[in-house]
């Protein structure tokens, strides 16, 4: 899975989870999710459960910081590069 | 503990009729089922409905000085009545009944609007003044009792609640937007405000006077942090003698005392000490919760072991808060942000079930010792702020609010949510985080409400509203004071305390609200409350041998109840899914249907966890009840049961019968 499409299916999912009550909000990839007031610690943690699921991607308690899941394009690069580097952890589901 | 009302016509107006006090006082029958009384004149009418506590034969009201002059109508307890009694017939007064309300009169008749700093209690209150024909309506220091006043037509109507405002028929019960935007910035409209337009709150350790078609405000108390560099030698047992006075005060009264018990300290500890000067076991009463996130029963048990006390417990179960929501949104007159009111509205009806007219309960002492993680929150962002570089510091945040689910409590976006919540020198630093936390309920107003809102900012009002000494106070002071006037007055004491009690006709009464208490501790160094990361410290110490020791030992847990999960499971209770169905919230106007449709979706699906979508479910729910409760129809109509004075005076009648 390259990185542009898990950019996209992201980006649909927090304009679905987070996003769905204020329909008019421009997110742009660069933005920061916290500062901008789009998601919470909680959220994240809801975030976590989406790669997961969707991309088969464990996130290990020390990568969650802002530097991998601070915005769409950090979460698409941070989510390729562990398709990347060993592919996708089974999920156990 | 009582309820009253009244109106006073504007110069040149007709008289008062029983009939609209009746209807006022019909209103308010829950505050005081055992007994009415009016007096109906030319241009000054006054209601009251009583619960009897103290003086049960001989405490009607309106009540009267000697030649019926000074009438009072009274909702409260003075508890140092008995030495104002004594300091009033020296001074020559006559006193015909041993009731706390007739000293109102006679302290009014000594020493007019002066008297307000003498007394010890919680009180709101209304005084005619026959001779100069004026209105004395006045508030306790912390705001346990509430007074609402309108003006409508140059008349003034006033209310222990809104509700007996809107069922004269001169009131009108219609939003105030900018009062709603402050319960989804605050959790409670600010005093003076409300969220009904044209009905103001009289402040805490406020009174106002109403002469000649005027209303004249005036502040007889203020919040003061005098804060001490060291701690004075004798602050333990001084603390000791203030605690133990302050509940013997409470303990004054003509009918059986209870005590709320959540298992905490507080509250463990005025139960200790009612028990301790009770002749007879104590009454305590708990919820418990099925979900033991929320519940402490074990601590709850230990304590009412430890008092030998006559325990009883309302379990909260599946579809309680849901079942009394609709009630308790009736009752608190407001929207609400969280369901913590509909247990206490449960545990009012459990004492009261059981002959228990009057409880002590454990509120304030949070405030005073600060007790609250937000205080602690605050102390770490400064920290963290002094060195912005250090990486170590901000874990300290992972210690925080360690009743919270674990999954979200740790890791940076946790500690930059703290981090990034505003700038020391802000006036309102240490509330923001929470402030902007539950601004998030906006995001789901309507295009027209945002609009109507446009030029609204609570918190710049907030900061414009703060004493000349706010900014000489330390950081953690200001924090306290901000707690004091954004919630424990307008929410806890109100929504969660005495509207919830007086629905069931339950008082409560507050030990650690006692102002010598409070002066107490804002004269301590901040650092003997809250030291390191440990909350409550010189209380916590003194308690050591009050409270049993796992009681002693644990961290605070703030109570809470179930939010969403009260309401789905997963389908939506019938009355939500009415409520909100997209013509019912098109109708009301105040959320946008598709943003609230996607709440619905995220609450079904049981993904909606987080703070931000329970408060904003609870939010739209109990907006969307108190708009058709009070604005869609006509409030009076609800409560309207015939009532038959005890006491019924006229204009020329003496005033005590």
């Amino acid at each position: 899975m390259d990185q542009p499409d898990i950019l996209v299916r992201t980006r649909a999912y927090v304009h679905e989870t987070f996003l769905y009550m204020r329909p008019g909000f421009a997110l742009g990839d660069g933005d920061r999710l916290l500062q901008r007031g789009v998601i919470d610690s909680m959220g994240v943690m809801e975030l976590i459960g989406f790669l997961r699921s969707e991309f088969g991607v464990v996130v290990a308690d020390e990568d969650i910081t802002e530097q991998n899941l601070g915005t769409l394009a950090d979460i698409a690069r941070y989510v390729a590069a562990k398709h990347r580097n060993g592919g996708p952890h089974p999920t156990g589901d | 503990m009582c309820g009253l009302a009244g109106l006073a016509r504007a110069p040149g107006g007709g008289g008062v009729s029983a009939e609209i006090l009746d209807r006022m006082a019909g209103a308010l029958r829950h505050r005081g089922p055992d007994g009415c009384g009016r007096y109906a004149g030319p241009r000054v009418g006054l209601a009251h409905v009583r619960l009897s506590i103290i003086d049960v034969a001989g405490g009607a009201q309106p009540l009267g000085n000697e030649d019926g002059s000074v009438l009072v109508v009274y909702n409260g307890e003075v508890y140092n009545y008995l030495e104002l009694r004594t300091e009033l017939s020296a001074a020559g007064h006559r006193f015909r009944t041993r009731s706390d309300t007739e000293v109102l009169v006679h302290a009014y008749e000594q020493w007019g609007t002066g008297m307000l700093g003498r007394l010890n209690g919680q009180f709101a209150f209304a005084i005619y003044d026959r001779r100069t024909e004026t209105v004395l309506l006045a508030r306790d220091r912390f705001g346990v009792r509430p007074l609402f006043y309108a003006i409508a037509d140059g008349d003034l109507f006033f209310a222990s609640e809104a509700k007996a405002l809107f069922a004269s028929g001169g009131v009108e019960a219609a939003p105030d937007f900018v009062g709603l935007d402050q319960v989804f910035t605050f959790w409670a409209a600010r005093p003076p405000w409300t969220v009904f337009r044209g009905v103001h709150s009289i402040e805490p350790g406020c009174f106002a006077v109403w002469r000649e078609g005027a209303l004249r405000h005036g502040r007889y108390y203020a919040l003061e942090y005098p804060e001490a560099r060291d701690e004075p030698p004798d602050a333990g047992p001084a603390l000791g003698h203030l605690l133990g006075s302050s509940v013997a005060l409470r303990l004054r009264s003509d009918v059986p005392v209870g005590g709320y018990l959540s298992g905490g300290l507080d509250s463990s500890i005025s139960c200790a000490l009612a028990a301790r000067e009770s002749p007879f076991p104590v009454r305590t009463f708990s919820v418990t919760f099925d979900d033991p996130q929320l519940d402490e029963r074990e601590f709850q048990l230990l304590v009412a072991a430890q008092l030998h006390s006559h325990h009883f417990v309302r379990a909260i179960g599946p579809g309680d808060v849901a079942g009394v929501f609709p009630d308790v949104v009736w009752h608190a007159e407001s929207p609400l942000v969280r369901t913590a009111p509909a247990p206490m509205y449960l545990l009012a009806q459990l004492a009261r079930e059981h002959d228990i007219k009057v409880v002590l309960t454990g509120e304030g002492s949070d405030e005073l010792f600060l007790g609250y993680d937000l205080f602690k929150e605050t102390a770490l962002r400064l920290f963290c702020l002094r060195q912005p570089q250090s990486r170590s510091r901000p874990r300290l945040f992972d210690r925080l609010y360690p009743y919270l689910d674990s999954r979200g409590r740790h890791g940076d976006f946790w500690r930059r949510s703290f981090l990034d919540a505003g700038a020391p020198d802000d006036l309102l630093f240490s509330h923001l985080p929470r402030f902007l936390l539950t601004s998030r309920i906006k995001d789901f107003y309507s295009a027209d409400l945002r609009a109507t809102l446009a030029q609204t900012d609570p918190l710049e009002d907030l900061r414009a509203s703060l004493p000349a000494s706010f900014s000489t106070w330390s950081p953690l002071n200001r924090a306290a004071y901000l707690e004091m006037v954004t919630l424990l007055s307008p929410y806890l004491l109100s929504a969660q305390g005495d509207r919830m009690s007086l629905a069931h006709g339950v008082e409560g009464r507050y030990p650690f609200l006692d102002h010598r208490l409070f002066e107490f501790a804002a004269r301590l160094p901040t650092g003997s409350k809250l030291r390191g990361l440990r909350e409550k410290a010189i209380l916590r110490r003194w308690a050591q041998d009050v409270v049993p020791p796992a009681v002693h030992r644990r961290p605070k847990q703030p109570y809470r109840a179930p939010d969403i999960p009260a309401f789905f499971s997963p389908e939506p209770v019938e009355y939500v899914r009415d409520l909100l169905d997209e013509r019912s919230l098109t109708r009301s106007g105040l959320f946008e249907p598709q943003a609230v449709a996607g709440l619905v979706r995220r609450c079904r699906a049981g993904a909606a966890t987080g703070f931000r979508e329970n408060q904003a479910l609870v939010a739209i729910v109990s907006a969307e009840l108190w708009h058709r409760q009070f604005i869609d129809s006509a409030a009076s109509v609800r409560t309207a049961p015939d009532l038959v004075p005890d006491v019924a005076l006229e204009d020329g009648l003496p005033a005590v019968s």
